[in-house]
């Protein structure tokens, strides 16, 4: 089995552990086990399985990674909508199409970097990332709850590890430009 | 690039402008028609929408007498405020209790006692029975014939009642609660019309006393 493989069984079933008893317990109480582990590790599971499993995945749709980000972009925006994460967090079905979405989301990221000129990524790397930085920064300075399912302690402490993530993951995406990929065993281009 | 580039970025386009029509969709539906963003706001706009029918639930008041919610909810015919506290509570059902303590005061300075009554239920069955309820009335200043506390006699129901009126009630340090807090605007028939913010109070009245029967207010 090879590396990427592993990582995305480990992650994908840590994740699943966090939906089943008595993980889910950690979900259910900590906005930060909700959203800074949980779903980071579904996202990581997908990304991996892609690069393990279907490494040209969808590559006719996916001209310069378009498709990909957009997907990616648009299921990320959607589970930090603060009603969406009440309701995965008290609606089972809510859940489930939680784990298999950011599932998805991580494969779609992983095809869109594989398939994106430098200039496509950082449009929507310089969008996603401070997307999360600003809600993060809102969700710890904020007096108001807005999700009914966790305690305002617990959002504020989700929203520094949010901006924290934002800001580990930009670092990490800059790195990545220092070495040549080996998924594409070429430097990123610049423009397509 | 050099396959049929020009058919593979149309089948990209395509595919793109789908996946970002279907997201907006889905963001559309979930957030009521991008109105509403929070589970908070959402029951808002529900229930402004479609009033929510509540069922019925044993209730017991301050003085220990057991009775039906309907019951007291048509008693007298006031469309009633509503807000949900627990009496040992120290954090934000001391501002609710201001704001019910400030529509009090508007409600006997104005007359409307007639055609508005305030109601604080208690989400904390097994500690506030009929003493702790006394006591917390008596902490608060209500007045009797315009406010009223009352707490579920099963605690059985108390999962209900909190579904019913959308109420996410989570166990806090030091055996508190914390629970998200609104007025809520009931008709004398049991039905929940309006869900306001606690910075609403004004509004709350406005619309409770404009829902109130005006034959109401002729009465001895």
């Amino acid at each position: 089995m090879t590396a990427a493989a592993l990582l995305a069984l480990v992650s994908g079933a840590a994740a699943l552990a966090l939906s089943l008893p008595p993980g889910r317990a950690l979900i259910e109480q900590s906005m930060v086990w909700h959203m800074l582990v949980q779903m980071p590790l579904l996202v990581a599971a997908g990304w991996w399985a892609a690069a393990a499993w279907a490494p040209g995945l969808g590559r006719q749709i996916n001209r310069h990674g378009l498709t990909g980000f957009m997907l990616a972009q648009c299921t990320l925006a959607y589970w930090m909508v603060p009603a969406l994460v009440d309701r995965a967090v008290v609606m089972p079905g809510a859940d489930a199409a939680k784990l298999v979405s950011l599932i998805v989301a991580g494969a779609a990221l992983r095809q869109g970097f594989a398939q994106a000129p430098l200039t496509v990524q950082l449009f929507f790397v310089g969008y996603g990332l401070p997307m999360m930085a600003w809600l993060g920064l809102y969700l710890a300075s904020t007096d108001l709850r807005l999700c009914n399912a966790y305690s305002l302690a617990s959002q504020t402490r989700a929203g520094q590890g949010m901006v924290v993530l934002a800001a580990v993951l930009g670092l990490a995406w800059a790195a990545s430009l220092w070495r040549p990929d080996s998924s594409r065993n070429r430097p990123p281009r610049l423009i397509a | 690039m050099s396959d049929a580039p020009q058919q593979g970025l149309m089948a990209t386009f395509a595919s793109t402008l789908a996946v970002l029509l279907i997201a907006l969709l889905a963001l559309f539906q979930a957030t009521a028609g991008g109105a509403a963003f929070t589970t908070e706001t959402l029951r808002r706009s529900a229930v402004a929408a479609a009033p929510v029918t509540l069922p019925d639930y044993a209730i017991v008041d301050a003085q220990g007498r057991t009775y039906a919610m309907r019951q007291l909810l048509a008693a007298d015919g006031k469309v009633w405020i509503v807000d949900f506290v627990y009496t040992r509570c120290n954090t934000l059902c001391l501002s609710l209790g201001t704001v019910f303590q400030q529509l009090q005061a508007q409600i006997v300075a104005r007359g409307l006692q007639d055609r508005v009554g305030l109601l604080s239920i208690s989400f904390d069955p097994l500690r506030d029975e009929a003493p702790a309820l006394a006591e917390y009335a008596r902490r608060m200043g209500m007045l009797p014939g315009v406010w009223q506390m009352v707490s579920l006699r099963r605690e059985a129901d108390r999962r209900r009642l909190l579904d019913d009126f959308g109420i996410m009630v989570l166990p806090a340090p030091l055996g508190e609660f914390e629970h998200n807090a609104a007025l809520h605007v009931v008709t004398p028939r049991g039905q929940l019309v309006h869900i306001l913010g606690l910075g609403e109070s004004a509004e709350a009245l406005a619309l409770a006393s404009a829902l109130a029967p005006a034959a109401v207010r002729g009465m001895p």
